[in-house]
Formats: structure tokens, C-alpha cells, sequence
């Protein structure tokens, strides 16, 4: 009786036109909004980012390339850049983009008001400020700043940034609230059912970049080739194995220690792709202890990096020791050299650094997300082999994260978000700790190594740079570097061309077979 | 009855100011705050500063509790720092979708395993009270977590019977609903069948051993008349007392089973704002729990008499 | 005396092998229950890994006898404290009353109404995250319901006719409640404290589910089962010997307390 109700519901299912069109994925929490680079999380940056587009984009590789303009141009000072917008884009309510509309956004975000996440890295708060922006005519916009730097137009296209987006002003309400986001993306906003899904159905009236079909970071090729995409919020992993097994959910991340079991799936593919996330254990240099040098270097010693990322990762990543994320265009033959695993010369330099068996605590939290615990786990045993005697103390990831903040700890493992450019990526652990005490490494000549990358445009000259960075980390050992993320995805063979790229789930290029 | 409602509401006041204060301080002793988690490790003190003073918290302890405590009083709990959304509405639609799975599971429970429970006290020391006890402990024992996901991997991926994830919600479709709801409810039940059994199984022990028990069996009623009008109805009194604190506690507890099946319901906003440290959300839902928890315990107090003919009698 | 029933032989003997257990789990395991082996992850119970081996190739024979150690001795103190607490309060304003009585029973509903979650994550976050940590936590978290049910047994008792003999007698009030209350109090309180012990070896491993993470460095019962979940598929054995040992011994506890309370039921004395 129940089967036959069973498969009288899964036929209503099957037997309605829109499915063949239209894809489950899974999510693991909701978005926060669908207001762009005002309240947002990573995951709420990946669907917004479908939907709208800024004037300039991440490619692939992390370099950053025009979206909605055609060309920039750049003054011989680095003070002033003229954007020439692209022909013929449209946004979701059929209206043209003209400067006016980018002018409109911008004044938008520099509101206080609009409680822009960025607003402090354009105002001057953080030394860059945009003195102004102007629309010589409806195809032009010109932006002026304060100062030249090599970091502009990535700021601009950062994605907590929501890629500066810019949105049509009827995407705010008459008295000034947001109502939703009206903007020139590949996708326009469905349905949000809070705690529940959200929706995004294809724009017809798309503008590509390219149409050659070839993905490039959110440039390139983003035809949007399914009518309808369902983000179905999942938390459990184990329920989105059991969705993607039963075929009610499309595509979905997994563990790392469900890929084995699911490649031999034959209605499922699996997609791994590692991304610039930096997985890391720091180390409290100011701790009595760990202020020495030594013992640092004896920590790192001690750990076999392909033992500690096999087990981290499920045999499914690489080891990475450079700050600098493989799929980095700075990422050479030197950031290859990394830390080499010599427990016996672990063991001389405990010896060197008078170390008698003082405890080492680690801190690590439990979130299916990050392999902070299983990372803690193994290197605590290889600690251990060599005789430090290290222990781990799991934290709820808040109180983690309170404790990195306040510099309070010897070790963690951490995870770092990502950043594409590597002056970025260094800045992110390094600084002064009395007024920032959650940075790592304060070396004060390191320091101004990273302040001189920002500044300098060259690219020859920023990788000497970052060369030499990444040699004084590996030697001072503010922190260990042991691999990247992963973006680890399961999803039905109906689903064609899906490609993992900086744990976004991109949707355009995507299509369905039946 | 209304009088003794009416000062039960009334007792209850204390309580709820009690359960408001030390949500408040103990949301914020714990390390770590929503502005932290906001940024992750993009905070630079300059921004995460902004941040507080935008959400209120670079005002001093006391002043953040008069400032909410006034407005809860005039009914408006705040907004929550996450989705932005009305607490209170949003408690109450989470609530209801909770509530569906929590009441239906806890009654169909109560109707197999306080009979049960009784059967096996009345047999105690009996291989059938061996059996009896031996299936509750070990329903009991199973987490609901691993017990939920046995379900799932039975009923939805081998027998492909109920849907394996997804919510809709009743009133959308009435039998889609339905299907939605049938595993977690399954799980609770399973677990909360080992829970009650071993209550009611206690509490009729207590009675069965009391003086007019003997004096019922000495008259010479039968064992089945001893059973059923003496020990069935006493014995439910204690029990009944108990499901109303297994209630309680289960609206705070579910939220394993809803993350499980993808249930957006109250237990799991909880936790989420929890980890989110959404301060107003974590202060509404306690109080939300606390009411709730008040507010069924008097339902059961009231309907004591019914079950209990000594409470009748006076 | 009769003999003992055998409900209760058969909690003895669960109870006494899981003494055994965890005395010899103290003492000595087969392996190094923290030994990692990467050659033998998730391996099949066999021969040397009688029960097979977990996701970092640790042996899950060991770790459950290493284990049975600190989750007896965890769930132990936690329910020696939650009971002991709950006692001393409910008795004193269960025997004192008036005012003194209405501010615990605000306080402790109070409790009662907390989520055993956010109770157990505030106080986890006060005291630390360790092993004592959380019999802390859960400690206090169990304390109220303890307390309300001893008060609601004394508040049954106190207008009783022994009691007002005891006292004009010229006995003391403590002694009247050392002497006549609290020996009536055992019944209720073995069930509850079977139960307590029950939830303790559970409420790790729910904690450790929903992410909370405070399982102590070394194994327990609890943190094997959450950790068990995702291998479900793969290596059901990970799951399927922590649940049985934390059925077992609850199974055990329960039949004994059964035993117990009959034997200390002060209303079964010289009956039966």
C-alpha cells in the first residue's frame, strides 16, 4: 500500500514539466539576506553573486578582470580609473545599465547607512579612499582616489564585498529599504522561504561576457542553461548523502569520508577542487613558552605533513606549507619548498631550546565544515613521538574564534579564509599584536616586506616579494601551514559541467540531461 | 480552578523574570559575540567596534537588559541580529512546526508505553517485566541522532517509502505534510517510548505496594479489577506529572531530530542562534521555553483530578 | 530473606562485568587506545582488532575499555553531585517552607526551563572545557529536577504522623529529617539517579552531535558514538559497540536500582 503511495508521489513528482529544468542543491545554512555586502556570510555572498554583478570580477586564478565594464584604464599617477561599461547589459526589469545606475549604487554604498560591509576600506578609514566618482557620459564612469595602490580594483571585486554590485534603483523600496536585489546577473531571485530553500530562475535577458562556454572564476562564459535552481538547506551530512543517494538532492557537498563510498555510486560523480582557503596551525609567539624560536622550529619538525593531510583530508588533498595557495598566479618554485619532516633534528632543537615536557595546549573545534579537530588530532600524536608533550582542548567554534581574537592560546587549529591576492594572504596573519592581537607573526621587518607588496604594482617584483615572505615564515615558524581547502561535491550524472571553483556553486554553464 | 490557574500564572512570574536575567547574563559570559562571528577573520578592531555599537552591545550590561527587558514588556522581543527577521513571530512559526512533532509523538508514546508500563509492574520480576524493561532501556539508549538516520536509510533510501529531505509544511499540502513528518515523529516516539514506560513502570510500583492495593486484593477483587481501577488510575497521576516535564524538555531538546530531517522548528533556531550568539533570538526562544514550559505543566496540574480519584475525592 | 530475584542477578552480573571492564580498561587495553595507524584505517573487526579499528586506525576494543573507565567514573560523580545538590535543596525547603522555599523553586524552575544545551555550553564555558568540566555541567544542569522531586517526597511526608511524633518527641529537626525523611526519600531518588546515569553517558554524545564539542582528550562511550555517525555506511561496527556497551550498562543500572530501592524502600521492610 505505502510503496504504491510511494511511487504515485514520486511519479506526481517526475510527471511535472518544470523538474527536467530544474535543480536541487544542497546548502548547508540559509542566507542571511539578499541584500548585497550588507548582512552576509560566504554563503550568502555565492547566491547573491549569481543574481548581481559588479564592474570588475575575480578570474580563475585570482587575478581580478573587467564584468560590467569593458575596459579600465588607469592614469599615469595610479589615482584615476576610467571604466568604460559593456553595451547592451540589462538588468532583471529589462531597464539598460548606464553610469547613472553605477553611480546610483555607489552613492548607495558609501551611504553610512546602508551599513555597506566595506564601507571602511574605500572611505579612508583604512588609508584608500575614492575622492570621487563621476559619469561623463551615460557608457563612462570615472573613479578618483587618494593614493595609487595595487589593491583597488581587488577590493572592489571582493566577494564579501558583493563585488560593489550594481543593482537597479528599484531594488530599494520608495522610503529607502532594501526590497530585493534587481541586478544584471545570469540568475533572478526566486523564492526565499526562510530556514526552508531559496530559488533563483534563469534571466533570459542575459548579457554574457563570453558565450564560448569556458568558466573563468565570475567572468567568462555565465549563461544561466537551467530555468530553475533550488537551494535546499540541509545541515546534516549524512541527510545530503542520503538526498543525493535517493536522488531527491542533485548536487550537495560531502564529507571528505564519504568520497570512496559515493565515486562508486554509478548515478553519481564526484568533484573535488582545492581552493585558497589556508589551513593552518598557529602559534602564539608572545606565549613564555612558544616565544622560542626553537621550539617553533622543533613543532614543525616534528610534523609529517602527507601523514597529517592524508588523515586531515581523507587521502584527498595535497600538502601546502606556503601561505600562498597553489591556484595562485604568484604560487612558484619557491613557495614549493616548504617544511621538511626530521624528527631527529625535532628532537636536537627541543634539546637546543631547553625544553623539558612543558604542556602544549592546542585548540581545535568539531565543525563538519574545517578538519580542525582530525588536523589537531594527528599532529598531536606526532607532537607527542617526538617528545612534546601536547594536548587538545575542543572549543565551540565562537569561543575558538573569541580566543583568536584576543590572542589567547598557544596553538590552534585555524582555518583562513580565502584571499586571491597574496599580499592579502600574508597581511591576514601579520601585524602588530598590541593593537591587533589576533595577528600571528609581527616581525617587524616582515611587515614592511607586506606594506611594500601593496604598494608596488610590478608583478616580478611582488613575487621577489612574497619569495622572500614565504622563506621567513617557513624559517620563524609563526604559524604552520599544512594544506588548502577542499571543495569535495557530490551530484547526479543529469547534471553536466558543473565545476567546483572557491567553494561557489556556480550554476551558469551548468545543464541537465535527462 | 480559575482561582488556583490564576495564582499559578501568577507564582510563575518570578520564575520567567529569573529565567529572563540569567539567559541574559549567561549568553553573555560565555566567550565569543555575534559581531565576532559576523566577521570571521576579516575583523580589524576598527570594524568589528562598528559593528557593536551598531548592534547595541558597546552599551554596559545593565543598560542592554533595561533596554530589552522594557521592550519585551510592551511585547516587542527585538529583532534578530542574524536574518533581521521579528523574534517573536519568527519563535512562533518555528514553534508550531515543532510543536506538530513533539505533542503527536509524545501522546502516541504515552498510549503504548504507559499500558506497558504498567503491565510490567503489575508482573514485576517476570520475564514478560525483563522483556518490557530490556526494549525501553535499549530504545532509550539509542541516540536519536543514529536512530533518525537508521530510519532515514530504511524508510527513504532501501524501501523508498517517505521522502528523504525536504520540509512542507501541513498547511501547504496536507498529505505531503504528512509524509514529512512521519519519521521524526517515528524517532521521538521510539526514544520517548523508553522514557515513559520506565515512569510509569515506576510509579505503579510505588502504588502497587501501598496499604488499599492489599486491602483491594484481600476484599477478593480480581487481579484484572485490582489493575485497572486501583493501580492503572493511580499510578497515571505521577505519570502524567512526568510527561508534562518530558514536554518541556523535549521542546528544547528536539533539535537533534530536526537536523536530521531538515525540520525548521524551534529547537533548531535555538541551537543556530546559539552558535550565531543571536542574542535576541536566544533570549526570546528561553523565554518562549520557560513560558511554555510553565503553561504545560499547569495544563497538567489542572487535569490531575481527572486521573487521580484521590485528588477528586477531597 | 529470599532469594534475590532474577532481575536482579541479571543487573548484577552487567553491573559487576562493566566494573571489570573498566577496572582492567584503568589498568591495561590490548593497544594504545590514542596509538593512530594509518594503514589500518576503519579496518574490520579480525583477529587483532577484535573489534575492528576507527577512522584514524585506533583500536576500538581499547578505546571502549579505556573508555568504560571514564565514562562510569564521569557519569558517577555527575550523578553523586546532581543528586547530593538536589537533595540538600529539596530537603531544606521542602522541611523549611515559606519564603525560603518559594525563592528555590523559583530558582530551580527557573532551571528546569533552560535547554539542557545553552545550560551546559554557559557552564562549560565558566569551569572549562575538561572532564570535570563537564560533570560541572551537567552536574548543575540535572540538579533541579533532583531537588523537585525530593521536595515534592517531603512535602508528602512532612504532615505525616510519624514525622509530628519525631518531633514531639523533642527530636531535632535535623534529626527528624536525617532520621525519617531522608530514608524515604531513597525510592524516588534510586529511580531518578538510574535514569541521571542514563542520560549522563547520552547527553555527551548529543552535545558532541550538534557540534558543541567537549569530549575530553581521552575516549568515552559518548564521543565514540557521535563520532561513529558518518562511517555509518562504512564501518558500522564504530557505532553499533559503544551503543551496546551504554545499553548494556544502563540495562544493568536500571535492574539493579529496581533491586536496590526494594531492599532500601523503608515501606518494604520485613515485606516480602
Amino acid at each position: 500500500m505505502s510503496r504504491i503511495l510511494a511511487s504515485a508521489f514520486m511519479l506526481a513528482v517526475l510527471a511535472s514539466p518544470a523538474v527536467a529544468q530544474s535543480v536541487t542543491v544542497s546548502v548547508a545554512a540559509d542566507i542571511r539576506s539578499i541584500n548585497p555586502g550588507v548582512n552576509r556570510d560566504d554563503n550568502t555572498d555565492d547566491f547573491v553573486l549569481q543574481l548581481v554583478e559588479g564592474l570588475v570580477g575575480y578570474g580563475e586564478d585570482g587575478t581580478v578582470g573587467p564584468l560590467l565594464a569593458e575596459k579600465i584604464d588607469v592614469s599615469a599617477d595610479g589615482k584615476t580609473y576610467t571604466f568604460t561599461l559593456r553595451k547592451g547589459v540589462k538588468f532583471h526589469n529589462g531597464a539598460d545599465l548606464t553610469s547613472a545606475d553605477v553611480l546610483w549604487s555607489w552613492n548607495r554604498y558609501m551611504d553610512p547607512k546602508t551599513d555597506w560591509r566595506c564601507l571602511s576600506e574605500f572611505d579612508g578609514r583604512n588609508g584608500l579612499k575614492v575622492e570621487s566618482v563621476e559619469a561623463p557620459d551615460a557608457g563612462t564612469v570615472v573613479m578618483k582616489l587618494n593614493q595609487s595602490t595595487a589593491l583597488f580594483l581587488d577590493a572592489l571585486a571582493r566577494t564579501d564585498c558583493a563585488m560593489a554590485a550594481v543593482i537597479h534603483k528599484d531594488s530599494v523600496k520608495a522610503d529607502g529599504s532594501f526590497d530585493k536585489p534587481i541586478g544584471t546577473g545570469p540568475y533572478k531571485l526566486g523564492e526565499w522561504k526562510r530556514a526552508e530553500y531559496f530559488t533563483m530562475t534563469a534571466f533570459d535577458g542575459y548579457s554574457p561576457l563570453k558565450t564560448d562556454g569556458k568558466r573563468d572564476g565570475y567572468l567568462g562564459s555565465k549563461r544561466p542553461l537551467i530555468k530553475d535552481v533550488k537551494f535546499l538547506i540541509v545541515r546534516d551530512p549524512a541527510t545530503v548523502k542520503a538526498g543525493l543517494i535517493s536522488g531527491a538532492i542533485d548536487l550537495g557537498e560531502i564529507l571528505y569520508s564519504d568520497v570512496p563510498e559515493l565515486k562508486t555510486n554509478p548515478k553519481l560523480e564526484v568533484a573535488v577542487a582545492s581552493n585558497a582557503v589556508r589551513h593552518a596551525f598557529l602559534i602564539q609567539t608572545r606565549d613564555p613558552l612558544l616565544k622560542n624560536q626553537k621550539l617553533r622550529q622543533a613543532i614543525a619538525a616534528s610534523m609529517d605533513m602527507d601523514e597529517i593531510v592524508a588523515a586531515a583530508s581523507s587521502g584527498l588533498a595535497q600538502p601546502n606549507t606556503s601561505p600562498i595557495y597553489p591556484g595562485s598566479a604568484y604560487f612558484g618554485a619557491v613557495e614549493k619548498q616548504g617544511l621538511k619532516y626530521d624528527p631527529a633534528q625535532a628532537k636536537k632543537l627541543l634539546q637546543e631550546a631547553g625544553y623539558k615536557g612543558e604542556k602544549i595546549t592546542i585548540l581545535a573545534n568539531k565543525r563538519s565544515t574545517v578538519p580542525s579537530f582530525p588536523a589537531a588530532v594527528v599532529a598531536q600524536a606526532m607532537m607527542q613521538a617526538v617528545g612534546i608533550n601536547a594536548e587538545i582542548e575542543v572549543l565551540e567554534w565562537a569561543t575558538q574564534l573569541d580566543r583568536y581574537n584576543k590572542g589567547n592560546y598557544q596553538m590552534q587549529s585555524f582555518s583562513y579564509s580565502s584571499r586571491f591576492d597574496p599580499a592579502l594572504g600574508f597581511e591576514q596573519f601579520a601585524g602588530p599584536k598590541d593593537k591587533q592581537p589576533r595577528k600571528v607573526w609581527e616581525e617587524p621587518q616582515a611587515l614592511a616586506l607586506i606594506d611594500k607588496s601593496m604598494a608596488v604594482a610590478d608583478k616580478a617584483e611582488r613575487q621577489k616579494l612574497f619569495d622572500e615572505l614565504h622563506k621567513r615564515t617557513i624559517d620563524e615558524v609563526p604559524l604552520i601551514f599544512t594544506f588548502n581547502g577542499l571543495d569535495v561535491l557530490a551530484h547526479s550524472k543529469r547534471v553536466k559541467g558543473f565545476q567546483p571553483w572557491q567553494s561557489k556553486l556556480r550554476m551558469w554553464e551548468v545543464t541537465l540531461a535527462n | 480552578m480559575l482561582r488556583f490557574a490564576l495564582t499559578r500564572v501568577a507564582m510563575a512570574l518570578p520564575t520567567l523574570l529569573i529565567v529572563a536575567v540569567s539567559v541574559f547574563v549567561l549568553i553573555r559570559l560565555i566567550p565569543g559575540d555575534p559581531a565576532q562571528l559576523m566577521l570571521g577573520d576579516l575583523a580589524t578592531p576598527a570594524s568589528l567596534a562598528d559593528l557593536r555599537a551598531k548592534l547595541g552591545l558597546d552599551q554596559s550590561l545593565p543598560t542592554q537588559f533595561l533596554i530589552w527587558i522594557g521592550k519585551v514588556l510592551q511585547g516587542d522581543f527585538g529583532q534578530s541580529i542574524n536574518s533581521q527577521q521579528a523574534v517573536l513571530p519568527l519563535i512562533l512559526s518555528r514553534f508550531w512546526v515543532s510543536a506538530q512533532i513533539v505533542l503527536t509523538a509524545v501522546l502516541l508514546a504515552s498510549l503504548v508505553a504507559v499500558p506497558a508500563g504498567v503491565i510490567a509492574a503489575w508482573r514485576q520480576d517476570s520475564t514478560l517485566d525483563l522483556g518490557l524493561v530490556a526494549t525501553a532501556t535499549l530504545l532509550l539508549s539509542i541516540p536519536t541522532f543514529w536512530l533518525g538516520l537508521l530510519l532515514l536509510l530504511f524508510f527513504g533510501l532501501k524501501l523508498e517509502w517517505l521522502p528523504v529531505v525536504g520540509y512542507v509544511s501541513i498547511g501547504d499540502d496536507p498529505w505531503a505534510g504528512v509524509l514529512y513528518l512521519v519519521m521524526p515523529i517515528l524517532t521521538l516516539f521510539l526514544h520517548e517510548i523508553g522514557v515513559i514506560l520506565r515512569m510509569a513502570r515506576a510509579s505503579t510500583l510505588e502504588v502497587m505496594r501501598l496499604d488499599y492495593i492489599t486491602h483491594a486484593r484481600a476484599k477478593g477483587l480480581s487481579e484484572m479489577a485490582v489493575l485497572w481501577r486501583h493501580a492503572f488510575k493511580n499510578a497515571f497521576g505521577p505519570t502524567w506529572t512526568l510527561i508534562g516535564l518530558v514536554l518541556g524538555n523535549l521542546l528544547g531538546g528536539i533539535a537533534v531530530v530536526e537536523t536530521v530531517f531538515t525540520i525548521p522548528g524551534l529547537g533548531r533556531l535555538l541551537v543556530d542562534a546559539i552558535f550565531a550568539r543571536d542574542y535576541p533570538v536566544i533570549q526570546g526562544c528561553m523565554l518562549f521555553v520557560a513560558f511554555t514550559y510553565v503553561l504545560v505543566n499547569l495544563v497538567i496540574d489542572l487535569c490531575y483530578p481527572i486521573f487521580d480519584p484521590r485528588v477528586t475525592a477531597e | 530473606m529470599k532469594t534475590p530475584a532474577p532481575n536482579a542477578l541479571i543487573g548484577g552480573a552487567l553491573i559487576g562485568g562493566l566494573a571489570i571492564v573498566a577496572g582492567i580498561g584503568a589498568v591495561w587495553t590490548p593497544f594504545d587506545p590514542l596509538q593512530l595507524s594509518f594503514r589500518a584505517k576503519l579496518a574490520a573487526p579480525s583477529a587483532a582488532h577484535w573489534l575492528g579499528t576507527d577512522e584514524f586506525g585506533r583500536d576500538v576494543l581499547s578505546r571502549l575499555m579505556a573508555g568504560a573507565a571514564t565514562s562510569v567514573w564521569i557519569s558517577l560523580l555527575t550523578v553523586l553531585l546532581a543528586v547530593t545538590l538536589g537533595t540538600i535543596i529539596g530537603i531544606f525547603s521542602g522541611y523549611v517552607r515559606g519564603w525560603f522555599d518559594r525563592i528555590v523553586m523559583a530558582f530551580n524552575d527557573a532551571l528546569l526551563a533552560f535547554p539542557g544545551i545553552l545550560l551546559a555550553l554557559g557552564l562549560l564555558a565558566v569551569v572549562g572545557a575538561n572532564k570535570y568540566g563537564i560533570i560541572v555541567a551537567l552536574g548543575i544542569a540535572y540538579t533541579p529536577s533532583v531537588a523537585r522531586i525530593v521536595r515534592g517526597t517531603v512535602l508528602s511526608l512532612r504532615e505525616k504522623e510519624f514525622i509530628s511524633a519525631s518531633r514531639v518527641m523533642g527530636n531535632s529537626e535535623a534529626f527528624t529529617m536525617a532520621r525519617h525523611i531522608l530514608p524515604n526519600c531513597i525510592a524516588p531518588l534510586t529511580v531518578l539517579a538510574t535514569s541521571l546515569f542514563g542520560w549522563v553517558l547520552l547527553a555527551e554524545s548529543a552535545l558532541s552531535f550538534l557540534g558543541l564539542g567537549v569530549p575530553p582528550p581521552a575516549p568515552t562511550w559518548g564521543n565514540m558514538l557521535a563520532g561513529s555517525r558518518p562511517y555509518i555506511g562504512q564501518a558500522v561496527w564504530l557505532g553499533i559497540f559503544p551503543g551496546l556497551c551504554i545499553s548494556l550498562t544502563l540495562l544493568g543500572i536500571n535492574l539493579l536500582g529496581d533491586a536496590v530501592r526494594d531492599r532500601l524502600d523503608p515501606r518494604m521492610r520485613g515485606m516480602r
